[in-house]
């Protein structure tokens, strides 16, 4: 974390998730600061998604309470959810509308405004071709649509990012370029919480990594001053959770 | 205000962009427009052979008068036209103007015999009934409305957007009310901007056209609601559409047969031909009866006429007309039973008629025709008339 600031700006205490009478998320306690990188690491069914669909208001909790920049989301939901840029994990936009009619379309529902060479700026950002930003998106690639949705949520200057398996369909150059990205958000001042099943990618990039098994944190990594967090150290304790 | 205005703006530009809805609106406003047509052309016809019979009753009466002077002879020859003009509203509503007369030729004697004819020109196209507005608004209505909003957010989260168009409105109703809203609209313009076209053309009032756009609106709105509140509740499309089509089946068919049949399996009522039989059988018999017995029948009811009835021959009109009066009077108690009987289908009726229930408003139609229609054309009506008078 390059942000000296303890700010708490996501906080989820004993979080419990049940859904249908199972269990998706088991006192689940972690934070993020402000200007931080945390990923949520964990396997297909870990409950990555829920964690932040509850943070965004979709899933009610159970018991425990989530927080974001230090209010309940029962107050005031609406303006909470306007201070994050949410970015799914599969994001399909409209595929009859090109790229730039896409942003706008999503802008306007958040009542920004963006200029044209603005929306072009965040589709440089994030190394969309400048020959696919009129074109329907119905002929993108899967590269392509998650980049579209990346520059979305750049556009809408929130405070707090939450991504969902963000560099899934994104070649290596790409991830490497998305990373870069991140952290240049994270040093501005931007928290991002970003779940993701790739030990690798979290590990390049997170300034802490959380290890979610069940729907129960089973483990927690920071990375040393202006160092990474050990992959090694990480897997090796991904593989045990998840073969245990 | 400006936020809602910006909604709405967004959503109409976003609803221009997607083909199937204007394919469907589209659709939409060419069948109203077609229901609007061919209800004024239908009711332009309707008005050119009345006023037609109109003219060529005169000259028939005139004929006649011409040709015969005596009294039962000018009776017998000559037709009374008797019709049911249809409103300034009638391009909207035809109802049952094409299976039930609206016009007869009557001649006064054996009026019983001749009521229940049908002028039907066209019994394949009747059987069929007429795509008139009513008909648009009260069956088709539904299923375009369930057809505009069943997807409305099983669409968004099939296609994995909803999550990230919730999480990036600012409210709920700056998407989904703005959505239902710029649709809900393109759909009633497109259903009643041929009706306000048609109610210019046929002058209908300023009062009327209000009232009808509220009925519309209210119409339109619960099962506008209906469809949202369902869609909302359930995930897939295709479960959504088929449980609201299948609501839909019910209201528009299910309930109104089932009414229908247990109105009619309640009050029973007798059949048109059964009281023409019962008449002519009567006036057949008067050919053989005694005439004073005849007399005797028809002074119970027409006293003030029992010193007109002397004559010398045995051919006499007085005497015709009498047994002829006599023969509806033998059918009298079965066409009131027929008449009591509809006005009673009718008040049964009161409640489901309100449901969008085009089958059975027939019933209410049919109803409300044969008391209309039995005015023009009861002895009730013709003792006031002149001819009678002559006698």
């Amino acid at each position: 974390m390059t942000n000296s600031s303890t700010q708490t700006v996501l906080n989820a205490q004993s979080l419990t998730l049940k859904i249908n009478q199972q269990t998706i998320l088991n006192k689940l306690t972690f934070s993020v600061q402000k200007g931080e990188i945390y990923a949520l690491l964990g396997g297909n069914g870990a409950g990555k998604s829920s964690t932040l669909k509850t943070f965004l208001g979709f899933n009610k909790p159970t018991d425990g309470k989530v927080e974001v920049l230090g209010q309940s989301l029962d107050n005031s939901l609406a303006l909470l959810r306007s201070k994050m840029a949410y970015l799914p994990e599969s994001a399909t936009l409209y595929p009859h509308l090109s790229a730039r009619e896409n942003i706008h379309y999503f802008l306007s529902l958040a009542s920004i405004k963006k200029s044209d060479a603005e929306v072009n700026d965040a589709f440089k950002r994030v190394a969309l071709q400048e020959s696919a930003w009129e074109r329907h998106m119905q002929t993108y690639s899967k590269g392509m649509r998650q980049k579209t949705a990346i520059a979305l949520a750049l556009l809408r200057q929130a405070p707090i990012f939450l991504l969902d398996e963000p560099t899934s369909g994104l070649d290596p150059i790409a991830i490497d370029e998305f990373n870069l990205l991140v952290r240049e958000l994270a040093n501005s001042g931007a928290s991002i919480l970003m779940v993701t099943h790739d030990v690798y990618g979290a590990c390049q990039v997170a300034d802490r990594i959380g290890l979610l098994r069940s729907g129960e944190l089973v483990g927690e990594f920071s990375a040393p001053t202006n160092g990474r967090i050990d992959t090694e150290q990480v897997h090796t304790a991904f593989a045990q959770k998840e073969s245990a | 205000m400006s936020q809602l205005v910006s909604s709405i703006t967004r959503e109409w530009r976003f609803m221009l962009r997607q083909k199937y809805i204007l394919v469907l609106l589209l659709c939409t406003l060419i069948v109203t427009s077609f229901s609007i047509f061919s209800g004024i052309k239908e009711v332009s016809q309707q008005h050119q052979t009345i006023e037609r019979l109109k003219q060529a009753d005169l000259k028939d009466r005139s004929e006649a008068q011409a040709k015969y002077d005596d009294v039962g002879s000018l009776a017998y020859y000559s037709f009374h036209l008797s019709y049911s003009a249809p409103s300034n509203l009638a391009f909207a509503a035809l109802g049952e103007r094409d299976v039930y007369p609206w016009k007869h030729r009557i001649r006064m004697l054996a009026l019983e015999g001749q009521i229940y004819e049908s002028d039907a020109q066209n019994a394949e196209l009747a059987q069929a009934g007429k795509i008139d507005f009513v008909f648009i608004i009260s069956a088709l209505s539904p299923l375009i409305i369930i057809l505009l909003f069943h997807d409305l957010f099983a669409n968004e989260r099939n296609s994995g957007r909803h999550d990230l168009l919730v999480s990036t409105s600012i409210s709920s109703f700056s998407l989904w009310g703005a959505r239902s809203i710029v649709r809900f609209l393109a759909l009633y313009f497109c259903l009643m901007l041929p009706f306000y076209i048609g109610a210019t053309i046929s002058s209908v009032s300023v009062t009327m056209v209000v009232a009808i756009s509220a009925i519309v609106l209210v119409y339109m709105l619960l099962w506008t609601l209906l469809s949202i509140w369902w869609a909302q509740k359930q995930n897939t499309a295709p479960r959504i559409a088929s449980s609201l089509i299948g609501i839909w089946v019910l209201f528009a068919f299910i309930i109104p047969i089932l009414g229908d049949l247990a109105i009619n399996h309640s009050v029973h009522s007798p059949k048109g031909g059964d009281i023409v039989l019962t008449q002519r059988e009567a006036v057949n018999d008067g050919w053989d009866l005694p005439k004073e017995t005849t007399l005797k029948a028809f002074v119970e009811t027409h006293p003030q006429y029992k010193d007109n009835l002397q004559f010398k021959n045995t051919w006499a009109w007085n005497w015709y007309y009498a047994f002829q009066q006599v023969g509806d009077q033998t059918a009298a108690e079965l066409s009131q039973a027929y008449r009591d009987a509809s006005q009673r289908k009718y008040e049964l009726a009161g409640w489901p008629r309100q449901m969008p229930s085009p089958l059975l408003s027939m019933n209410n139609k049919s109803a409300t025709f044969t008391k209309r229609f039995g005015c023009f054309i009861t002895p009730s009506c013709l003792e006031t008339s002149s001819l009678k008078n002559r006698l």
